[in-house]
């Protein structure tokens, strides 16, 4: 790939891509307007713009929850595996397993730890023990040495940035191949902040990870491509190092210098 | 808790620093090499390194750049990557007096009697161990290094000022080397210059660990 211009990525390198993508609520605002965006296989990319820009509707696109919503209409065409997501035959519950999703608030289920993960496994076809996949996800998601020793008690009495950890390993039980999240660390403080961007970094080496962030700081620190949002609209896309050094749209240098937004 | 990225950076800075001061200390040592021996293959060695010694400048640079504009870093984190383009700046610049060194292996071919210059050679061979120990000093973040080092630059700059005497005593009864002596002089020069490059580096390491600007040997 190239660090400097890498829009045009091999198709191996693809793991996500949306052609003309659009978005539209039931009350006729169009949220994402014709969105062709492609994402590399495992790196972190990051969707910035600020509020309203459709950053979150486009990410909520990519694994069909804007379904949930009633009334929204989605046109265009998300392409995982060459195959559109949004054809008649795909299964979207099949789709969110494999493009799974981390929120802004964290949200365990008033369970175990170990229950918050199991079910979550079981719910999705494993049969058996889960001990095994309990303490894979757990490890995974850096959290595995902080609750081993209280796995039966409620994931409630964790701590926000440990309750958010155990989504992350929740989320990595069902081994998707693309997480995408949602301003994960919004309602968390900087050392929480801190652990998750360093689990987020740590878990691109076997996951590709879309994230969308108001603190583009953050999006500066730990993703490698940044695609900037404004009005529904995608204004640029390309490298993070040089959308921070040297933007080419003056609207992008505008926003990531705070002059608007 | 430091972000993995930014600590890569950072790894990858004090990599880059370290090629550059060995690049920059051979540079010196082969000019220097190349002076006492008239071997002008040695001396194009050293003007064509010095473009991957720039090369190297520039690379770290772009990265603190990208680091600062990524990672947003603060305090020592900060000081340490402004610190860092000084540093590169600094041992651009000695990169630079080696080409010029190199470039006065013409003058001793043509000029014999004044091959003998031992000064000139201990100036070198104290700049490269000034190189080496800044580069150190840099990478182990050691302010007191910094300073020992900054002190080495007293013997070159009292070697520069006895060769200057010297020089001045022979151009009494030898006025017609008039030309030859003011080589030498400038080819002493560089040597001095390498000495305060080297000093103003250790400056910048010690504002990189202690937040405090000093003057070092003034």
């Amino acid at each position: 790939m190239n660090e400097e211009y890498p829009l045009q990525f091999a198709s191996d390198h693809i793991a996500l891509s949306s052609k003309d993508l659009a978005v539209i609520y039931a009350d006729g605002l169009t949220a994402v307007k014709k969105l062709s965006i492609s994402f590399p296989r495992k790196a972190v990319t990051a969707i910035i713009g600020p509020s309203g820009c459709g950053k979150s509707t486009a990410l909520r696109a990519f694994n069909r929850m804007n379904e949930l919503i009633p009334g929204t209409t989605t046109k265009g065409e998300v392409l995982f595996h060459a195959k559109n997501i949004y054809s008649p035959s795909v299964d979207p519950v099949a789709v969110r397993r494999h493009i799974g999703m981390v929120f802004q608030k964290p949200n365990p289920f008033p369970k175990s730890i170990h229950e918050n993960i199991a079910w979550a496994a079981r719910i999705h076809g494993q049969k058996g023990n889960c001990d095994d996949i309990v303490e894979s996800s757990l490890r995974n998601a850096a959290l595995w040495d902080e609750v081993k020793d209280k796995l039966r008690k409620s994931a409630l009495s964790l701590s926000g940035g440990q309750q958010q950890r155990l989504c992350i390993a929740r989320t990595l039980a069902l081994q998707p191949e693309i997480i995408l999240m949602d301003e994960p660390t919004s309602a968390l403080d900087p050392i929480s902040t801190a652990s998750i961007e360093n689990l987020i970094t740590e878990l691109k080496k076997d996951f590709t990870i879309i994230i969308v962030t108001h603190n583009m700081q953050q999006a500066g620190r730990i993703s490698d491509m940044t695609a900037f949002m404004l009005l529904g609209d995608l204004i640029e896309y390309t490298s993070t190092k040089k959308l921070f050094v040297h933007p080419e749209d003056e609207r992008t240098e505008r926003y990531i210098t705070g002059r608007f937004g | 808790m430091q972000s993995i990225n930014y600590g890569q950076n950072i790894a990858h800075i004090d990599e880059l620093f370290l090629s550059m001061a060995s690049s920059v200390e051979n540079a010196v040592r082969k000019a220097s090499h190349a002076m006492k021996t008239q071997d002008q293959e040695l001396a194009k060695e050293v003007k064509k390194g010095d473009t991957m010694i720039d090369g190297l400048q520039q690379a770290i640079e772009d990265i603190v750049v990208e680091t600062i504009a990524t990672q947003q870093p603060v305090a020592s984190d900060l000081r340490q990557l402004m610190s860092a383009t000084k540093l590169a700046s600094d041992f651009e610049r000695a990169g630079d007096y080696a080409v010029h060194l190199a470039k006065g292996t013409k003058f001793f071919i043509n000029e014999p009697a004044w091959r003998q210059l031992e000064e000139l050679e201990a100036m070198a061979e104290a700049g490269c161990v000034m190189i080496r120990q800044t580069a150190k000093a840099y990478v182990g973040r050691d302010a007191a290094l910094a300073r020992s080092t900054a002190a080495l630059d007293d013997a070159i700059d009292h070697t520069h000022k006895a060769l200057l005497k010297e020089v001045l005593t022979f151009l009494r009864d030898h006025p017609e080397q008039a030309e030859q002596a003011s080589k030498i002089m400038t080819i002493s020069g560089y040597l001095e210059r390498l000495g305060d490059h080297m000093t103003n580096a250790c400056e910048a390491i010690v504002f990189m660990v202690e937040g405090i600007h000093t003057e070092l040997n003034e």
